[in-house]
Order: structure tokens, then sequence, then C-alpha cells
């Protein structure tokens, strides 16, 4: 009974947060959990297979491209969206999916988890599948240094002795997690040299897990993709980049946008932006093979159980993938008057430095960046200093949010040119639109992100309708 | 000028890159050249080489490596600092020129070149600081994230805690000054935000500096003091 009312509390306050504009989802879980703390352990048993996605970046990315994936191959999926990935987030996923009377129409749940909320998680339930997608610092002031965030992984990962690991296996700090249990595990990667970086020199950049994380030796690489990402190998103790069973080749990353890559001996071709899309992708569909969705269904006869029944059906991979919407603020594109504006959540270096990458050399462009030093983006600052603004060239760059002088400071040294200072976000938006660059970015971290879409959704719609 | 970086690949954390670059740029700008040696684990250096020494911060493990691979050239850091080299700690840095950090049950020995001592507190000092240094008008500002807290045991501290915890949140004392040693708990990074402490340091090195605009540094720094100091 207590479960019931926990679950109609949630719906209500999630109505409720609708009506007043909030795009939460914590409270209504939390209060859920004060009335019944055993409703997510309940609602989690009635979900034949659960999925849970940790790592710093590409979380709500692949989380929801899996969603989309076991959706087309005809599963009924949670999933928490929007990414409100602690405990309170997710005991509300699967409240709303409850129906009033606590039962609960699911096949599948795809619940991305926050590093740190992990072991809160899995006192709840335990996953059948655990993706981690990569490790880098982030907000060091709130979470500390990246070592903690591994032992917080270890132990949740010591919680779930059935779970299979589907690991990245061009991180070294993610690999790593294989070498200390005897859970099933499953590799994705990019399994050749796709940027002429040399590998030896990692130069001024700043990256953690250059040093083997089983004997302390620092990694040789004989290709780096980014930051500790790439085939890696250590001299000392033989730990080296894992073979994946899904690995993507013969990648193509197209300059006005879009990529492709060979997986499973097919040819996936998407028009998202973006080398580290490649992994979600990847993840998703390691996960959505290991649970049948892409299993060719056979016909029940006896004729066609032979050699078939090993091929793969990607039907549902590209059909999900083609109809995908990147979530807000994923190199997410607006128009307005005849520009474009792509809009990405910028949060930690590994981010903005992918962010960076992907904007390439486009002297044609502006680029907004928002630094906000709330509590939700992290006090601490000083990472704008671990992310190479020194290779950003764009005709022209608009400084806001609350630490819009450190940032300043931060352009200056990297000797930016063209940057205008903007007390708010809107006054940029503004002063971009009427410039003359043909695309401008925005990149802008957490607590700028909502108020960033709502600015971008009215610019839209009053572009539309003058 | 020739700055060496110790241990970049481990000392690295709270964009201590920011610390070297304000460094270089500001005798760039004003046509000194600057050059930067990675001292990576392993390396042989002789410190009386060097203008300016830099140690940044790093996490607890790595600082554990560089403690190891430092106390080889204890001895010629040792001798440099006594005749008036120039080092910058920061954090980790800071703590490993101490006599040692006691984590628990566990005691890193620290270089011994100073008679600082660090223990592990009670809960981490986190935070927006700002400090007065004697021998500077402006006030240095930056941001402190540290578990240990150090005891000076005699040494004259860098300055006097106006807003932030300090050297171990109870007698108002930040970093330390000897010599020309200057050691701080302040990233954010240090440098960039304090130019007029940059400079200082530049001059320590013997640096003929000639002046820069400095307003885009300034404002930063006025906007720590006033947005973060507590109001009363």
């Amino acid at each position: 009974m207590r479960v019931i009312l926990a679950i109609w509390a949630a719906k209500i306050l999630v109505i409720i947060g609708k009506l007043v504009g909030k795009k939460g989802s914590s409270t209504p879980g939390s209060v859920a959990l004060k009335i019944c703390p055993d409703m997510l352990r309940i609602l989690a048993k009635k979900v034949p297979e659960i999925a849970v996605i940790c790592g710093t970046n590409g979380k709500t990315t692949t989380n929801n491209l899996l969603c989309a994936i076991m959706q087309a191959s005809g599963r009924r999926v949670i999933c928490n969206h929007i990414g409100a990935n602690m405990l309170a987030g997710v005991a509300c996923a699967f409240a709303v999916n409850a129906d009033i009377f606590g039962r609960i129409h699911a096949d599948f749940a795809a619940i991305e988890v926050d590093e740190f909320s992990a072991v809160k998680v899995f006192e709840h339930f335990k996953p059948n599948f655990m993706i981690i997608t990569n490790l880098f610092r982030d907000q060091l002031d709130r979470y500390g240094e990246i070592d903690i965030a591994i032992s917080r992984l270890q132990q949740a990962i010591d919680m779930a002795p059935n779970c299979k690991l589907v690991l990245n296996a061009d991180d070294p700090l993610v690999a790593a997690f294989a070498c200390d249990n005897s859970l099933e595990v499953h590799y994705f990667g990019v399994g050749e040299r796709v940027f002429e970086d040399d590998a030896e020199d990692t130069g001024e950049r700043v990256t953690d897990g250059l040093f083997c994380r089983k004997c302390g030796e620092k990694l040789k690489y004989e290709y780096i993709h980014y930051n500790q990402l790439g085939r890696f190998f250590c001299t000392k103790c033989g730990f080296c980049r894992p073979h994946a069973d899904t690995e993507a080749q013969n990648v193509e990353l197209r300059a006005e946008g879009g990529l492709a890559f060979d997986v499973w001996g097919a040819r996936i071709d998407v028009n998202y932006r973006g080398f580290y899309n490649i992994y979600n992708i990847l993840a998703a569909m390691s996960v959505a093979s290991l649970s049948g969705a892409t299993d060719v269904v056979q016909p029940p006869s006896e004729h066609t159980q032979d050699a078939d029944s090993s091929k793969i059906n990607l039907a549902p991979v590209t059909r999900a993938l083609a109809d995908y919407q990147p979530q807000i603020g994923r190199m997410q594109m607006y128009k307005i008057g005849g520009k474009e504006f792509i809009f990405n959540l910028s949060k930690n270096p590994a981010g903005f430095n992918q962010a960076i990458k992907t904007i390439g050399n486009d002297p044609e462009s502006a680029v907004i960046i928002a630094i906000n030093d709330n509590e939700q983006d992290g006090i601490d600052i000083s990472w704008i200093w671990d992310v190479d603004f020194e290779l950003l060239n764009a005709a022209r760059v608009f400084a806001c949010g609350t630490r819009r002088d450190d940032l300043r400071v931060r352009l200056k040294y990297a000797e930016t040119a063209a940057v205008t200072m903007c007390a708010t976000v809107r006054d940029a938006l503004e002063a971009a639109r009427r410039g003359g660059e043909a695309r401008v970015y925005v990149l802008v971290n957490y607590t700028a992100l909502f108020p960033t879409e709502k600015l971008l959704n009215e610019m839209a719609r009053r572009r539309r309708n003058p | 000028m020739k700055i060496a970086h110790l241990y970049p690949e481990l000392l690295n954390l709270y964009g201590d890159r920011g610390n070297i670059l304000a460094m270089t740029k500001r005798l760039e700008w004003r046509g000194i050249d600057a050059e930067v040696v990675r001292v990576l684990d392993g390396d042989n250096v002789l410190f009386s080489d060097f203008d300016i020494v830099f140690l940044g911060g790093g996490s607890d493990r790595e600082q554990e490596i560089v403690a190891q691979n430092l106390s080889r050239l204890r001895d010629s850091l040792s001798e440099y600092v006594e005749q008036n080299g120039v080092v910058l700690a920061i954090c980790g840095g800071y703590q490993l020129l101490g006599e040692y950090y006691q984590m628990g049950d566990e005691q890193i020995e620290g270089l011994g070149i100073l008679k600082v001592t660090t223990e592990r507190g009670e809960r981490r000092m986190i935070g927006n600081a700002a400090i007065k240094a004697d021998f500077l008008d402006r006030p240095i500002v930056g941001f402190e994230n540290h578990g240990g807290a150090t005891r000076l045991n005699g040494h004259t501290p860098l300055g006097k805690v106006i807003f932030g915890h300090g050297n171990n949140g109870t007698d108002g004392a930040e970093g330390v000054r000897y010599k020309n040693v200057f050691g701080t708990y302040l990233h954010g990074p240090l440098l960039p935000k304090n130019p007029h402490f940059c400079d200082y340091i530049l001059e320590c090195a013997n640096a003929e500096l000639t002046p820069l605009d400095d307003a885009v540094e300034l404002r930063a720094n006025d906007y720590v003091q006033a947005r973060y100091k507590p109001q009363k």
C-alpha cells in the first residue's frame, strides 16, 4: 500500500512540477522514497532487464540511444531521459512508469547513474548490464580527484555479481575495471587511428589516466583519439587495450556535420556531430545486442534454424539512429533567421575540448561561452585552464556567465582575438544573431543549460512568426 | 628565463597549466624569452640551471609517486633554495616541501626543505579565498581545496587570510614565504588572476619588467574579492 501511495505522490509532484515549469525530478523521487523506502526495489524487480550507464561524459546520449534502439525492437522501456541520475531521479523514473495500481509494464530499463550514486542505487537493484563510457576529471570541488570516482565505481561493481560489464576499450581507466573481478565483460572501441596527433607527445595538454592503473607505469600509445583514449599498452605489466567485440573502423568525420563507420560488418551513417558520439552509439549497440534486441527473429520452422541464426538484425539500430533527436544541449541545432545556432553543454575539460575539436577551424563562426559557478556547476572554475582554448578559431567570441571575468582572462592568455564581454547570455545571443557570422556555437555549463534552451526556443519561435 | 615545471603529468590538478601560461606570456609580452622545461619522473636535473621552479598540486596517490621521485633531487633543490632560487609550490607541491604529510596511519615523507608539517584535517577546506601579503598592496585571490592542515612551525606565512581557511582554518595564516620560496594552497589558478604576484615572482628571479595593461586580470581579481567577501 505504501508503494502505491509513494507512486501517486511522485506522479502528482511531477505534474505539479510541470505546471510550475520545473524540470527536475529529484523532489518527487525523494518524497516517494520517504513514503516508501522500498519503492524502487519493488518496482525494479518487476522489470526483466536493467542496464545502467555510468561514466563522466556521454551518459545521457548513450542512455537515450539505447532506449531508442530497444523501443525500435519492440521493447517497452523505462528511461530517465533528461539525466536526473542520482538516486531520487532514478526512483522517479520508475514511479512515473508504474500505473496507479503499482503495476509496471516494461521489458527493459535504461538508466543513467551518476558515478557517485551508483553504490546507493545498487542497494535497490542490481543491473543486468553496466556501461562505463569514460572517466575524466569533473568538478573537483564536488567529487574530488578521479581516483575517488574509480573507487566508488569499483564498490558498485562489487555489489552486482551477475552484471555484464560493457566497457570502453580505448579508455585505460575504464578497461581496467575488468581486471579485478570475474564478471562477463564486453568492450566497445574505435580500432584505428583517426586523428593525426603524435601519440607520444601529450605536450601541455592536461590528461588524467596517463599512468597504468594496474602497475603505475606510464602508458604508451600506438595512437590517441583524445585525452587518455586510444590504443594503449603498458610496457611493464602488459596491460593493453583489449579486443573490442563492438568495434568501429573506417571512421569518416564529415566537416559539414555527420559521421560514418563500420561495425559488425555494416556501415552506420548518422547526421550527428562529434567523434565521441561513435562511442555513445557503440555502447548502446553493444547492450542492445546482449539483450537480444538485434537478434534475427526466426519464424518457428525447423528449416531456418541454421547458419542464419547468428546474423545480426540491424534494423532497430538504423531506425533508432535515423529518428534520434539529440537531448537538449547535445550539439543541438537551431535555425534562427537563416543562421545555424549549435547548442552544446560543455561542463568539464574533456567535454569542452571535444566541442572545440568538433567546431574545428570555423573562422566563419561566432562562439558564445557561458561559465557559471553555482553549486551544480562546481564552484571551482579553475578547470577552464585545462580547456584548449588555444585551438579555438572563430571570428568572434562572446564571454558570459557569472565567471565571465575569469573566462576573459583565460581567453587573453590563449591569445584569442575579438572577445566581447556580455552580462547575459541573452545579450550575447542577440549580438551574435545580428552579426555577420554564418554559424553560432553556444557552449554553456550546467546551470546555464535550461535558461539558454529557453532563450533559443523563444528566438526560434519569434523568427518563425514575425 | 628558464622555468622548470616539475612532474606536470602528475601534478596538474586545478588548472596548474594557467600558472605556467601566466609566467611565460607575461615574459613574452615584454619581449623576454621564456623556456619551460618539463621535468618528468626519472629525469635528472640541476636546479641551478633554472630561474624559477614550479611545483603544482596532485592527488594523494600521485603525490606519493612524486615524493619518491623528488627525494633523489632533494639536495640539489635544497641548495637552490638556500642560494635564493625562486620556487612556487601550490597545494600538493607546497605540502611536499615540508617535512611530512600525515594521513591517518600513513605518512608521506616530504623533502624537508621547509620545517612545515601537514596533517589530514577533520574536513576538507574548500572555497574561494583572499589573502593579504605584506609585500603586495593588492590582495591575492584564489580557490582552495585541501584536506591537509598545515603548520608553519616558525616560518613566515605568505599572507594573512582575509576570507577563506588558509593553512589550517584556525591561525589566520596562509601559505609560506621562505627566502624566494612561495608556497600556497591557493589555485584558481593562482597567477593569472594575480598579475601583481606573478610579476613579483618574476622580479625575484631578476626579470626586468616593463608595465603591462592588466585591466582584464585585475577585474577578475576584484570580482572574487567583491563576490565572496563574507557579508558582515
